[in-house]
């Protein structure tokens, strides 16, 4: 990985972009005095010593004022509500990559159990598993996700005791979580399909160790590095898919930020003020484009003969117990 | 009725000079709340409907103040009142035929009232006052003893309860446009029934678009029989739904649409006014008011400080900012240009006072949803109104729902957490108790496709709407309803914020000068013409 210096200096890159949204309180309390939500509608602001409309009597929000007014809209107002726009980027940021970092934790839990069931126990565990995820993974993802978004974006989500409302985070982090799973846990599946059969588990079998034993401690240890990678490269898909539901009202919901739900809100704005929609947009280029290429370096540097890796098709069915997974990009 | 966006009534003309035939294609935002004389009660759908199927009584095809006299439709002649205003005669005019040759009989009048109950439709308000209605709404059964019809001489007698000051407007409306006997007591959007006007609906998918052509009966006999009716002069018809609004302007700028339903947005708005006017834009002004209902039967907004604390935190002037000015401030129920609308403020704008009055009020109850619609800019409206209720100590979530199915959402009992939102109004007919009876009396309040979603029940209020809806508008009862708005507004039962005005946008081959824009159908398809 030292030698791999593009996928350092990607990584890098990511952690530039998280320590940025992670100071969205900083910012928001000492240079901007303003929260990501509040409206500035009718607010003047002194910017290089002359007073300006934050919103113009016309509707027209006031553009990047820079350090023009220390600081505060930065990059100016969000549109006629007059948000900061810095401020929203940041917290935006926050939300856009808790999601797509949490999501990808969720697939990964649900995808490794899953995976490892099934590989393990093959015959009927194996074969209702797998179906189940045949369902998940015949519906395109985006239109699954739009469709369980749609439903529970009024009603919100019941789960035993626990009720998620319908502008709860939780419901994007889940639907995305759940959607992806099928699309990790095949190739996990395959690689224990072929662990399984090694001389070391043949080995724990002897000395009388249970399923359990067998598929935790001897069997995970072994899968760690296909984990790691698909994680990494997951949450760069997680945050693309919630890009498209928060953009479609379906994801994050208004007026709490991601960068998809600032593209989507800029939009009718696309010819007046069109950073509005570019530098959201910027920043979900840059996180994708930075976790893909130091998820590449990774797997390259963690197992270089392995095949494993997350490719652009469209919805593609890994064959079963090969080792090669592709992703269909939402 | 109520729009996503803003209507008016201006301009528009008459004559020719043009082509004839051709298609028209258009663009609406969203897809009309239902393409179903029945149901739909958005300014949308009644533009969508308007020229498709005629009601005994109709509208003049007029813009401004013109457009508001009724006329006869599938009726011989204006009704003829009886009985000290309780009884109401027409005749059906002879041979009119429905678009799929089926004829047109008096007793399909009575079929479509009784579908306006079927379906619980937001128009039932309007016709309870015929005797038995009330019954038949409840049972759905046994028929309504208050019509009385005769095939043969296609006499149509409707008997009243009580006297009803606003029945011929109603009668005018398209809820009870007859219809085919045929035609299911279901929604039928996907499926619209059998013309009697110009056009057809020849096609209609839900969420995307829908497509008219001629109604070969029109001209075979409803034409002759209805003279006074436009003709219309393009053949065909393609409405598209573009939820883009910009999209929409593009497309108009580009001639590849003909005429967009709502307004330019925002952002655009100033743009397209400057380089278009006279040329294919005009401004039309509206009746219609811009408001914020508050739920009363449920808390904290059952608390009057709290509404009128509301009313005190909202900023009319960053309202009009956010509608790019095309909105002007409002502080009252009725708008100007209704009948018996006199100015006032009770609640000027400030936040420091609105904030006491929630101190002394001191809800428990601070968790408020607030519900608005997903276009521009209702729904920064509603951002800003969620912001100014969170700036009063509130835990304010926000719900955006997709135009599509908002004024359904809102008006169904069933949805839960009902607190607060967004809402418009636009005249039905130029009388002021289409504002009150609607949207703030207590018969108003149904289980689905309520309108009044403050859940407002002032039985004292509710006498006077009653009242005054019986008399014959003169301005005694002006000044009433005047006072009437005051009372109401002293309930605080909304927040009110603006009078919207709207536009004609047409792409160069259209004659700007022939489009009509009807006070309460908007856009007649029926004026549209090809230079």
């Amino acid at each position: 990985m030292r030698r791999n210096r593009v996928a350092l200096g990607f990584l890098g890159l990511f952690v530039l972009i998280v320590a940025f949204v992670l100071a969205a309180p900083l910012w928001a309390d000492h240079v901007a005095h303003t929260g990501p939500n509040d409206t500035h509608t009718l607010q003047k602001i002194e910017v290089d010593g002359e007073k300006r409309d934050v919103v113009a009597p016309t509707g027209q929000p006031i553009g990047p004022v820079w350090l023009g007014a220390d600081g505060r809209f930065f990059l100016g107002a969000d549109g006629r509500l007059g948000r900061d726009e810095m401020v929203r980027l940041m917290y935006g940021g926050r939300n856009s990559l808790f999601i797509g970092i949490v999501s990808a934790l969720i697939t990964t839990l649900l995808a490794t159990v899953l995976g490892l069931l099934s590989g393990y126990y093959r015959g009927w565990t194996d074969t209702a598993i797998s179906r189940a995820m045949d369902v998940v993974w015949a519906f395109p993802v985006l239109l699954l996700a739009i469709a369980l978004g749609l439903v529970l974006a009024v009603g919100g989500l019941q789960i035993g005791p626990i009720h998620l409302s319908g502008g709860s985070i939780w419901i994007p982090i889940l639907i995305i979580g759940i959607v992806y799973t099928p699309y990790m846990a095949r190739p996990i599946r395959g690689e224990v399909l072929s662990l399984r059969e090694k001389e070391f588990v043949e080995a724990a079998v002897a000395q009388g160790a249970g399923p359990l034993r067998i598929m935790f401690s001897e069997l995970l240890p072994n899968l760690w590095s296909t984990i790691i990678v698909f994680f990494t490269l997951n949450i760069a898909n997680n945050m693309l898919l919630e890009s498209a539901l928060s953009f479609l009202s379906v994801g994050v919901q208004p007026p709490d930020a991601s960068w998809g739900t600032m593209i989507a809100s800029a939009f009718n704005l696309i010819t007046s003020a069109p950073l509005l929609t570019i530098i959201p947009g910027t920043m979900i280029l840059l996180s994708v484009l930075a976790l893909n290429v130091f998820g590449d370096g990774l797997r390259d540097a963690l197992d270089p003969k392995s095949k494993v890796r997350f490719e652009a098709h469209s919805g593609l069915s890994a064959a079963e117990g090969s080792e090669t997974a592709e992703v269909a990009t939402p | 009725m109520v729009s996503a966006f803003g209507l008016s009534a201006c301009g528009g003309g008459s004559g020719g000079g043009g082509k004839e035939g051709g298609t028209l294609t258009g663009s609406y935002a969203s897809f009309p709340d239902y393409l179903d004389p029945a149901l739909s009660y958005t300014a949308e759908g009644w533009t969508a409907m308007y020229d498709t199927y005629i009601p005994l009584l109709t509208y003049a095809h007029a813009s401004g103040a013109a457009g508001s006299e009724v006329i006869p439709g599938l009726a011989k002649a204006m009704p003829k009142i009886s009985d000290g205003g309780k009884t109401y005669t027409l005749f059906l005019r002879k041979g009119l035929e429905y678009s799929d040759g089926t004829p047109v009989k008096a007793s399909d009048f009575t079929y479509a009232v009784e579908r306006v109950f079927k379906l619980n439709s937001g128009g039932s308000p309007f016709y309870t006052a015929i005797v038995g209605a009330e019954k038949f709404a409840e049972t759905k059964s046994g028929g309504i003893p208050g019509i009385e019809t005769d095939d043969k001489s296609g006499e149509i007698v409707v008997h009243l309860v009580k006297p009803r000051g606003t029945f011929t407007n109603e009668l005018g409306l398209m809820f009870v446009a007859p219809v085919p006997k045929s035609t299911p007591a279901k929604n039928m959007t996907a499926d619209p029934p059998p013309a009697t006007g110009p056009y057809e609906i020849v096609k209609s998918e839900p969420g995307r678009g829908w497509s008219y052509q001629r109604n070969p009966q029109w001209d075979k006999a409803n034409s002759k029989l209805m003279p006074e009716l436009p003709s219309g002069h393009v053949n065909k018809i393609e409405i598209s739904v573009i939820r883009n609004d910009s999209t929409e302007v593009n497309e108009i700028e580009r001639d590849k649409t003909d005429w967009m339903q709502s307004s330019p947005p925002a952002d655009l708005y100033q743009k397209v006014k400057t380089k278009y006017e006279g040329s294919q834009f005009r401004v039309e002004s509206t009746v219609s008011i811009y408001y914020f209902w508050m739920n009363m039967k449920r808390p904290p907004f059952d608390d009057l400080k709290v509404r009128q604390a509301v009313n005190y935190a909202v900023n009319t002037e960053a309202l009009e900012r956010i509608y790019a000015g095309s909105l002007q401030g409002a502080h009252q129920i009725l708008p100007p240009g209704m009948p018996g609308q006199k100015d006032f403020n009770l609640y000027p704008y400030d936040m420091a006072k609105a904030k006491k009055l929630i101190a002394a009020a001191n809800p428990s109850d601070r968790d408020i949803t607030v519900w608005t619609d997903n276009e521009s800019p209702n729904n920064e409206a509603g951002a800003y109104y969620q912001d100014v209720l969170t700036k009063l100590g509130f835990n304010a979530k926000f719900k955006e729902i997709n135009a599509d199915n908002y004024f359904t959402l809102i008006g169904n009992e069933s949805t839960p957490d009902l607190d607060t939102g967004w809402f418009d109004w636009f005249e039905d007919y130029p009388h002021p108790n289409d504002y009150f009876q609607p949207l703030l009396a207590g018969e108003s309040i149904l289980p689905a496709n309520n309108s009044n979603f403050s859940q407002t029940d002032i039985p004292a209020l509710n006498e006077k709407i009653a009242r005054l809806g019986e008399e014959q508008l003169g301005p005694e009862q002006e000044a009433e309803y005047a006072e009437l708005d005051r009372e109401y507004m002293e309930q605080a039962p909304w927040a009110p914020y603006g009078n919207n005005t709207t536009s004609t946008f047409v792409s160069s081959a259209i004659d700007l000068d022939q489009v009509i824009y009807n006070p309460t159908f908007g856009h007649d398809l029926t004026s549209f013409q090809f230079k």
